[in-house]
């Protein structure tokens, strides 16, 4: 499993972020990749890679093409992170609500 | 800036959750023990349970930046890594009181911060945690609820 700065650092580009979105939609190659987005293919690569060492895809060798797999698992890191201040202050807000109806 | 906003409705006059906010003894009772005093400039701290994976040691260290009562409270929020404020607003409503939290400065040097912050500010199309389960929901056993 990746680290979790690696996934961060992964989906800190919109590039990637982009491409993410596009593997929901299926496995693909990535000459299909680059002219997805108007990118060299070794730029496309650099990417790409950056996410397969995020654990974000997976590649597997077809014909002579390599094709590119979304494995959303490690995003999970990313959802706890995100998650935990705005439910840290919805919790507290609770609280104080709470504590306010009591003192009445 | 990309902040967290959080909006609860108090039953009780904005003066009463002025005190609640301000007074050290109340404030613990609903955040966390700390040695709060209502004076601009004040430094305290706010203590809690260790996160180590986030890097943070349990204690907020925090200064009173602004203060209005009884309308508006603002402190500095040093916990870990990050280094952000915090901004209590109080609106009168009724017979109650609009209490608006904003927590922001998220965007520090930290790109994982930036990250997460640009997002929940509307990077990725606007929806980073829908499009964070959807992703995850695709995972066979691994959905995000």
């Amino acid at each position: 499993m990746a680290a979790a700065a690696d996934v961060f650092d992964a989906i800190a580009s919109p590039v990637r972020r982009d491409i993410l979105d596009l593997l929901r939609q299926g496995d693909r190659p990535v000459h299909d990749l680059a002219a997805s987005f108007a990118m060299s293919r070794p730029a496309v690569s650099q990417h790409l890679r950056v996410l397969r060492e995020a654990g974000l895809v997976t590649e597997e060798r077809v014909g002579r093409e390599r094709h590119y797999r979304l494995d959303a698992r490690p995003l999970r890191t990313v959802l706890d992170w995100a998650g935990h201040y705005a439910q840290f202050w919805q919790h507290h807000a609770r609280l104080l609500s709470e504590l306010l109806a009591e003192d009445g | 800036m990309a902040a967290i906003e959080v909006d609860q409705f108090l039953p009780r006059l904005p003066g009463q959750v002025w005190r609640a906010l301000t007074d050290p003894v109340l404030l613990a009772r609903w955040l966390m023990p700390n040695d709060f005093q209502p004076v601009p400039g004040h430094q305290f701290t706010f203590r809690t349970e260790p996160v180590p994976q986030h890097g943070f040691d349990g204690v907020v260290h925090c200064q009173v930046l602004d203060l209005e009562p009884p309308r508006r409270l603002r402190i500095s929020w040093r916990a870990g890594p990050l280094d952000t404020t915090v901004t209590w607003r109080l609106v009168a409503e009724g017979t109650g009181t609009r209490l608006l939290i904003t927590h922001d400065g998220f965007d520090g040097r930290d790109p994982g911060q930036q990250t997460v912050m640009g997002i929940l500010g509307g990077g990725w199309r606007g929806h980073l945690l829908g499009n964070l389960r959807a992703l995850l929901d695709q995972v066979p056993g691994q959905g995000a609820s």
